[in-house]
Order: C-alpha cells, then sequence, then structure tokens
C-alpha cells in the first residue's frame, strides 16, 4: 500500500483532515475546531443528527476508508475498535482523509 | 442561605410508602429532589430532573426499584445514571445529582450538601423513638414562611397564650418570666410555672392520665435548639409542690413536643411535629387524641406565621424589634448564621 495513500497517513499536526463523501463524490476539509457534522452543514449536506455530543447515535456513519478517532460515547469499545462506523457529531479523525459512506 | 452539610427530614417513611408506585417530589434547601426505594428496598434520592429533557422525574413512577420518567420512560437507577431507555444505548448519558439519604426512626433524612462528607453517625439520636416506653404521633405541615420563623416561634412560647387561647395558652405564660442558656450548640429557653390551673389540652391530657384536671399544678416548657433545625420541647404539667419536670411520672402528664424544621425555600419550609410522651404509651387512641390536638394547635402557628412571611416580605427593609421574649430565637439563629459561616469558609478554602 502507498504512504501516498491519505487514508492510511497520519493526521496533520494542525488537526485539519478530510473527509471524502463517497455518494457525492465531493471532498470536504474539516479544520481543527470544527466537526465533520459542521462542515458537512457549511456544505449544504443535511444529514441527521440530534444531541451533537456523541450520545443518541442518531448521525451514526459508515467508515468505507481511513481510522476515525472515536470520541463518543454511543458505540461499545468493540465497535469503536472495528473503525467502520462513526458518530460524525464528535469523533474526528486518526487519517489525513476518511472515506464516509454518504 | 442554607446550613448544607447536615441531615434534614425529608419525609416519613410511612408518607412514601402511602403513594404506592409513585415517587415523591420535595424540595429541600433550593435542591428539587425525588425520592424513590430502590431496588434493594432502601430509599433513594436524585435530582428531580430526567437528563434526557429536564422533565420532572417525580412525575414518573417506580417500577422494580428504578425511577421511571412520565414523559418518554427513561429508567433512574439509585446513584443518578440512567440504566435504561427503550430504543435508546444510554451509557453516555449524564448523570445527575443523587443525595444521601438515611432512614432512622421512621422519617427519611438527606444530606443536601458535599455528598463525600455525608455520614449516618452524625444522625441526631433520641431515646423516645423506637421505645417501647414511649409513643409518638405527629403530622407534617408546608409553611410558606422563612424557616426560622418557625424556630423563632418554638424559641419563644409567649404566644401560645394568643395564638392558642383555648387549647394550651393561659396568660401565666406571659407573667412568667423565662431564662435561656447556650450549651456548645444547643440553646435552652425554659419557663416553669408553678401552682397554676392547667389550660385545655392539658387538663384531657391528665384525665387521660388518671389525674384530676382540675386541681392544681406546676407546668414547664424546655425547649432545645439544635442545628440545623430541630427543636425538642420537654412540656407537661405535675400535680403542685411536687417538683414539677422533676416530679414522679404518676402525678405528671408530660411529653416532649418534636419539631423537624426543614427549609424549602427562602420563605418556605416543611414542618415536621409530632409529641412523644410516656405516660400510656399503648393507647392508640390517646395518640390519635394528642395528635389530632396538636395538629389544630399548630395550625394556628401556620397561619400566623404564612401571613407574618407576607408581610415581612412586602416590606424586606423594615426593621423588627427583638424583644427579651426573642432571646430563644437570636441565640439559635447566631448558631446557624455560625455554622454557615464555617461551612461557606470549608467551601471557599477547600
Amino acid at each position: 500500500m502507498s504512504t501516498s495513500d491519505p487514508t492510511q497517513t497520519a493526521i496533520d499536526a494542525n488537526g485539519t483532515f478530510e473527509v471524502h463523501l463517497q455518494k457525492s463524490s465531493q471532498t470536504l476539509k474539516v479544520g481543527k475546531d470544527q466537526t465533520i457534522l459542521g462542515a458537512l452543514q457549511d456544505a449544504g449536506h443535511e444529514v441527521p443528527f440530534s444531541c451533537s455530543q456523541g450520545v443518541c447515535g442518531t448521525c451514526l456513519t459508515q467508515v468505507l476508508a481511513g481510522t476515525p478517532d472515536h470520541w463518543d460515547m454511543f458505540l461499545t469499545p468493540e465497535e469503536q475498535e472495528a473503525n467502520t462506523q462513526m458518530l460524525i457529531c464528535c469523533s474526528r479523525s486518526q487519517t489525513a482523509r476518511l472515506v464516509l459512506d454518504l | 442561605m442554607f446550613i448544607r452539610n447536615t441531615w434534614y427530614v425529608a419525609c416519613t417513611e410511612a408518607e412514601l410508602e402511602s403513594l404506592g408506585n409513585k415517587p415523591l417530589g420535595r424540595t429541600i434547601c433550593n435542591e428539587k429532589m425525588v425520592f424513590f426505594k430502590g431496588p434493594d428496598g432502601h430509599i433513594a434520592a436524585v435530582e428531580d430532573f430526567c437528563p434526557h429533557r429536564g422533565a420532572p422525574l417525580s412525575l414518573g413512577k417506580v417500577c422494580e426499584g428504578k425511577l421511571v420518567c412520565g414523559y418518554h420512560g427513561l429508567e433512574m437507577g439509585c446513584e443518578g445514571k440512567t440504566v435504561h431507555m427503550p430504543g435508546q444505548r444510554v451509557r453516555g448519558f449524564p448523570a445527575i445529582k443523587a443525595f444521601a439519604v438515611a432512614q432512622r426512626y421512621g422519617f427519611v433524612w438527606v444530606w443536601p450538601g458535599d455528598q463525600t462528607k455525608a455520614d449516618q453517625a452524625l444522625l441526631p439520636q433520641f431515646e423516645f423513638f423506637d421505645n417501647p416506653a414511649w409513643a409518638y404521633g405527629g403530622g407534617l405541615y408546608h409553611v410558606k414562611a422563612d424557616y426560622r420563623l418557625m424556630i423563632d416561634n418554638l424559641m419563644d412560647l409567649t404566644h401560645e397564650t394568643y395564638v392558642h387561647a383555648t387549647s394550651i395558652g393561659q396568660p401565666e405564660i406571659d407573667e412568667t418570666p423565662c431564662t435561656t442558656t447556650v450549651e456548645g450548640e444547643q440553646v435552652i429557653l425554659q419557663r416553669h410555672m408553678s401552682g397554676i390551673q392547667a389550660p385545655p389540652f392539658w387538663q384531657m391530657a391528665m384525665s387521660a392520665n388518671g389525674l384530676d384536671p382540675q386541681v392544681k399544678v406546676d407546668r414547664w416548657q424546655i425547649c432545645r435548639f439544635t442545628p440545623p433545625s430541630h427543636i425538642m420541647i420537654d412540656v407537661g404539667v405535675s400535680l403542685a409542690g411536687h417538683g414539677g419536670f422533676h416530679a414522679p411520672p404518676e402525678v405528671k402528664a408530660y411529653g416532649v413536643v418534636v419539631d423537624f424544621i426543614t427549609p424549602e425555600t427562602e420563605t418556605s419550609h416543611w414542618y415536621h411535629w409530632g409529641m412523644a410522651r410516656q405516660f400510656k404509651p399503648h393507647d392508640a387512641e390517646l395518640t390519635n387524641k394528642i395528635r389530632e390536638g396538636q395538629g389544630k394547635i399548630f395550625n394556628e402557628d401556620m397561619e400566623m406565621l404564612q401571613l407574618q412571611q407576607a408581610n415581612i416580605s412586602q416590606w424586606p427593609e423594615r426593621k423588627l424589634l427583638l424583644l427579651n421574649i426573642d432571646s430563644g430565637g437570636v441565640q439559635s439563629r447566631r448558631i446557624i448564621d455560625r455554622l454557615l459561616a464555617q461551612e461557606n469558609s470549608l467551601e471557599i478554602t477547600a
């Protein structure tokens, strides 16, 4: 696997990363003070959400590539370790790029 | 401001029991609390605030020791952690405050302050509860007045002559001076009357104890305040010349008026009142009769205090008089203020 693959590369030191939306073929930048949910909303995407603090699970999203940095209290530790889904309201990325099933 | 690191009477076990599977919502020291029986049968208290949408949990019901919110079915546990909610994962739900609760003498006691300081060894002890030599009957009033007005009232019994003219009042109370002493954190106010006619309530008690209600008696009132707001009053009459309070039991009718005063807000409180007595302790009918009489008498205080509070609230800047008859209340408030200052300085340095 190429080291230039951003889904395999560690996140920038400044805390920013990019999210690629598989279904709409769009790539968004997520700033260090921004959530993935916020970036999606700023780009005009309507996604389900509710508590915005990683509790309710409404914004649960499938992860297709890259490694999330889980901050939520909704997924079990096992589910978090699988890295196949995440709560985009509060969780972030360990890799420079995440590919989401959106 | 209230003394918070202490035990207050929240309710009786019987009151909670009488609600069946409903919890009991009660505000104590401005804290909205809800009391319910947990899975182990012990009574628990948590904030009356559902972490979901802020609904009062006291409108819910208790199911297998869990407090089920009446809005969306969130199930709250005794420690303030959500246990379950239909269709939800509750692991990340924020906890609500839980309060230490103790059950003693048929009362449910709660510690509103720093929970790490709650200690059952600090519960007050009374010889007349859980004691077959004594009988106890009492009740509860919600009084819309500063709890300290009730302390003032009970630490100055000259009001009996006027507020309770038809039951326990008599002019000799006004005419007999009282003495106030302070022993550590206890204030004792006492008055001893000699060779007087017993007032109606005590005539009833004398008859019940086989004494001629028409003979002259010695009468005593010994009010004891202890913090935060408990007042026990030795009251009674004995046949004149037998030593008054110290007279042998067969020539007297006497008891202890029990007052547990629990602040609700700055201008309201919960008042658990009762009387413990050592004569005819197995006579349940007498217990009821005394309770009924005492309930009527204390209802007269309630009317006075509530309108007094309304006056004070309307004119907060008006200075009130403190006379020689008020020294019991003055000393009690001094102890409260001292403990409040101690508690607040601890919080600042903590």
